[in-house]
């Protein structure tokens, strides 16, 4: 996910005005930051790595200023954060520049193609490829319009695409699949990402619809589809009433059930975008070593113990460790470890990585949701999940997103096909799609004050995840046990009423069975989410699903739980009191 | 935009209530039905409406007499909630339309929300949803694949068509197939997670109440009259002309409307609405019950989980059983009577769970 906007004007705008734009996207995404300034002699470019307020502190914005202006903020999803893969990227003249918005799958083909053909890349990223592209039929005689449709024409992936070209006053523009509006000022026109960055300066808004590409100019938008037929979009004008209360739900009343809903995307991109990564070098590292370190924190950490419990049944030696007690551990020679950590930047993590398991030359793999994040700088080998940002402060597509990364991990290194893992998006559509039941157990849970989450196998660090999620954002008392532990101590709490959840992963069914009779026996109200067979809860939702991927029909199930009791409960799920999405303090 | 506001329906789950009123005009906390969609539809923006109406159009006619914004009446012509439509899209001149069924009770922010994801969709067609968990076989329910909207379908989902919809003028015999030929087109979709009613059933109504006032503050107009002994508790609104009279309890969340009396030593608790004009005798106690218009409820009588209609009377000591109840669509096993219009019940009777007359 990325911010961008494109704004054309009659009258010169300053660059620190489009800056000011930028900011309301930065949500979208703030890895890196652009911008470019169409001059009568060529496009002048100024690009960090950081956010809006990195930019503004290096240029002096107030003193740039054109007619022609585009602003991206970058949220990296092939290639590092620098200031080299930030955007806009430009031709090898520098006489086109564009920003994107998406992911071109079919980038590596077209850049050799273009490589062989004289152009010289100065970037990892898949954008690149258009400034080229258009470059090269320009060459041919093509004017810009032309060579701008068809090179998005041989686009593969998703994209929204803008493009400036030097010497003239229009903003070229397509989408697929990512959001793009345009908006219809008197002396100015703009096309952003979400309304929300222009809505200061014009509420007439034009949508653009998904395959169809044209041009901005002051006042006025023409719109074609991919053969270069131009559309009639006077009926699509409308005036945008209101201002939105929060940008980019698209509807959605809190980020926290947007970004669930956003969880079959965040895993199919996170898989897809594993051969970018140096998945060889983690396995063979992991099979060289004589143990496995895994740490993280919090939802990380869970993900960690499910991925650990995994290799365990495979015969190997892991050790599971939350990151602020694992300096505790003397780490012995043959050990690799293996850190997640969301961010990439939470402090726990970050210093026992550096200030600990480097000191004695463990080896280290990470995995991350941010391309360029301090525990990638200090890591051996880098691994990604490529989930977009959140800004929910409770994970949620990130941790389903982590879970895939690691049962890719475990496949590669028993040396078995991934090819499960593509119904992995399926399996979590139908978790969303029993929203309703969610809900209704959510409703009577947030009237609860504690609560278990018990559960057997990769059950027990998914209940862990459904406990700490449940704490979260709806500030129920939860805690999680093996179901087996629960005659040990705990089930001492259960009396009439209480609520007790099973996560049942379809694996110990029947131990599940007694683990459940013995709380009915007690009253408890009994609830369970289920893959394969039934347990025989009081309310129970099951899934007819393969087994291996029950993480992906529980962890969003228990996210929508969490969700659907802070809502009734009247908390706002996004900002649970006391919680920051980065931990960054020890 | 233009929004096409549907309001002809039969009403069959109010049967036989809805033989004499329209269900979109029934009164909630002060307001018809049909205000929650449209006055929601005007804070999103919209600002001309085709209202489709039918047999008891007037009555419609008549809940919007007040209403700001320009509204075409459209008399339904055609059959059935298909011919509603294509007779509303007729008189609708643009290329899109907002599709809103007017007898949905939910938070202005929803058309908010429908209005937003159409902005940032790339699509001609978007969908609201709602998660539900009772009485699935009554609405239209979503197949998500991925995370794209495949088919609305009868089963397979809990996420349900929401009531307002912003598609392409078109022509079509079948809605349900039509949305699906939008569908199968490319759409988008959003989930709406807050108060969400579909009037369809008794126990809709009651929860319809329940989920306006929750939440709500205590409001007491200063027009109202509230006797030096009564009690008025937390999160109950009272209007002007109200009358509260000695010694009455009013337990919220609770709605007094306009002019409305509520008698000596009357209990009005748990998410009780006495609209404009209605009456509550002495004694009476009233839980998660709704008294509609200039209706009249005698002294002694026990509602709880009723709805006694537009200038009906339940003569003293009527006592409405509301336990066990089949429901359709609540969790709460609990339903007690449902009195039409202008009917009376006379005094001392006792009201099996689920009466209807």
């Amino acid at each position: 996910m990325c911010g961008i906007i494109g704004i054309v004007s009659s009258k010169e705008r300053s660059a620190s005005l489009i800056a000011s734009c930028m900011k309301i996207l930065e949500y979208r995404g703030y890895d890196s930051v652009g911008i470019a300034a169409l001059k009568p002699n060529g496009i002048e470019i100024m690009k960090t790595v950081g956010g809006v307020d990195e930019l503004t502190k290096q240029y002096d914005l107030t003193t740039v200023s054109s007619n022609t202006l585009l602003g991206h903020t970058r949220w990296a999803t092939h290639g590092q954060p620098s200031y080299t893969n930030a955007h806009p990227h430009t031709d090898c003249q520098s006489k086109i520049a564009v920003i994107h918005n998406g992911t071109i799958t079919n980038f590596d083909i077209l850049r050799e193609e273009l490589i062989s053909l004289g152009h010289r890349f100065k970037s990892e990223t898949d954008t690149e490829v258009i400034p080229h592209m258009m470059e090269e039929w320009m060459k041919k005689g093509l004017g810009s319009w032309e060579a701008f449709r068809r090179s998005i024409k041989v686009l593969e992936g998703s994209y929204a695409v803008l493009v400036v070209v030097s010497g003239e006053r229009r903003i070229y523009f397509a989408r697929r699949d990512n959001p793009l509006i345009i908006g219809l000022g008197k002396d100015s026109s703009y096309v952003a990402s979400d309304a929300e960055a222009f809505l200061r300066f014009t509420r007439r808004a034009l949508r653009i619809m998904d395959g169809e590409l044209g041009y901005v100019e002051v006042g006025e938008a023409h719109v074609y589809n991919l053969e270069g037929e131009e559309i009639n979009v006077n009926d699509r004008i409308l005036e945008i009433p209101w201002r939105p209360e929060a940008s980019g739900t698209e509807g959605y009343e809190h980020y926290m059930l947007k970004e669930i809903q956003e969880s079959p995307r965040a895993v199919r991109d996170t898989l897809l975008a594993m051969k970018h990564d140096p998945v060889d070098d983690a396995v063979s590292t992991i099979l060289n070593s004589k143990r496995l370190l895994i740490m993280g924190s919090g939802t990380s950490y869970h993900a960690g113990l499910l991925f650990a419990l995994m290799l365990e049944r495979e015969g190997f030696d892991v050790k599971t460790l939350i990151a602020s007690e694992a300096t505790w551990i003397k780490p012995m020679d043959g050990d690799v470890l293996l850190s997640i950590s969301q961010s990439g930047e939470t402090l726990d993590v970050l210093n026992a990585v550096k200030n600990h398991f480097k000191k004695y030359g463990v080896k280290t793999i990470s995995l991350t949701n941010r391309i360029e994040s301090a525990l990638n700088f200090v890591s051996d080998i880098r691994l990604h999940t490529r989930a977009g940002p959140e800004v929910g402060v409770a994970a949620t597509k990130t941790f389903t997103s982590q879970v895939a990364a690691l049962i890719y991990l475990k496949q590669r290194i028993r040396g078995e096909s991934i090819d499960l893992l593509h119904k992995a998006p399926t399996a979590i559509s139908s978790a969303i799609s029993q929203q309703g039941y969610a809900k209704a157990i959510g409703e009577e849970l947030c009237r609860k004050g504690s609560m278990y989450y018990l559960g057997r196998g990769l059950g027990v660090p998914l209940a862990m995840e459904g406990a700490l999620k449940i704490k979260e954002v709806a500030y129920i008392h939860a805690e999680a046990y093996p179901a087996g532990e629960s005659k040990h101590g705990p089930i001492a709490l259960v009396n009439d009423g209480f609520p007790v959840f099973f996560v049942n992963d379809g694996e110990k069914t029947s131990l599940l069975i007694n683990n459940l009779k013995e709380m009915s026996a007690r009253r408890a109200k009994t609830y369970a989410v289920s893959v394969g067979s039934k347990i025989g809860a009081q309310i129970e939702v099951s899934f007819d699903g393969d087994l291996q991927l029950s993480p992906f029909y529980i962890a969003p199930f228990l996210q929508m739980v969490a969700y659907f009791a802070a809502v009734c409960r009247g908390n706002n799920p996004d900002r649970p009191r006391n919680l920051a999405k980065t931990v960054t303090v020890e | 935009m233009i929004a096409l506001v549907l309001a002809a329906g039969e009403g069959k789950g109010l049967y036989p209530y809805t033989s004499y009123e329209q269900k979109e005009t029934i009164s909630l906390v002060g307001r018809p039905i049909v205000r929650y969609v449209m006055d929601g539809l005007v804070s999103a923006g919209v600002e001309r409406f085709v209202v489709v109406i039918g047999k008891r159009g007037d009555q419609v006619r008549e809940a919007l007499s007040t209403f700001q914004a320009p509204v075409t009446f459209v008399e339904q012509q055609r059959p059935g909630i298909d011919g509603a439509v294509i007779d509303g899209m007729e008189a609708v001149d643009d290329e899109r339309i907002i599709l809103a069924f007017g007898d949905i009770v939910t938070h202005s922010k929803f058309y908010n929300s429908l209005i937003t994801a159409y902005l940032e969709s790339g699509t001609n067609a978007v969908f609201s949803l709602v998660p539900v968990s009772e009485g699935l076989s009554t609405y239209g329910l979503a197949i998500i694949e991925d995370d794209k909207l495949k088919a609305i379908s009868d089963s397979g989902s809990t996420l349900a068509l929401a009531g307002a919809y912003i598609i392409p003028k078109g022509r079509f015999d079948n809605l349900l197939s039509y949305f699906n030929s939008l569908i199968e087109k490319g759409s988008s979709y959003f989930i709406w997670s807050g108060n969400w009613v579909d009037i369809g059933y008794p126990e809709d109504l009651i929860r319809a109440v329940e989920s306006i006032l929750s939440n709500r503050s205590t409001e007491i107009s200063e027009k109202a009259y509230v006797a030096r002994t009564a009690v008025i508790g937390k999160g109950v609104i009272v209007e002007d002309d109200a009358y509260i009279d000695e010694y009455a309890v009013i337990k919220g969340p609770a709605y007094i409307g306009k002019g409305a009396y509520v008698g000596n030593f009357a209990l009005v608790r748990d998410y009780t609405s006495i609209e404009e004009r209605a009456r509550v005798g002495a004694f009476c106690e009233l839980a998660h019950t709704l008294v509609e218009p200039e209706a009249e409820v005698g002294s002694k009588a026990y509602l709880s989980y009723s709805v006694v209609g537009r200038r009906a009377r339940i003569g003293a000591g009527v006592i409405a059983a509301s336990y066990p109840a089949e429901v359709v669509r609540s969790s709460v096993e609990k339903l007690g009577c449902l009195i039409s219009p202008s009917k009376y019940v006379h005094h001392g009777s006792v009201l099996q769970p689920g009466h209807r007359e």
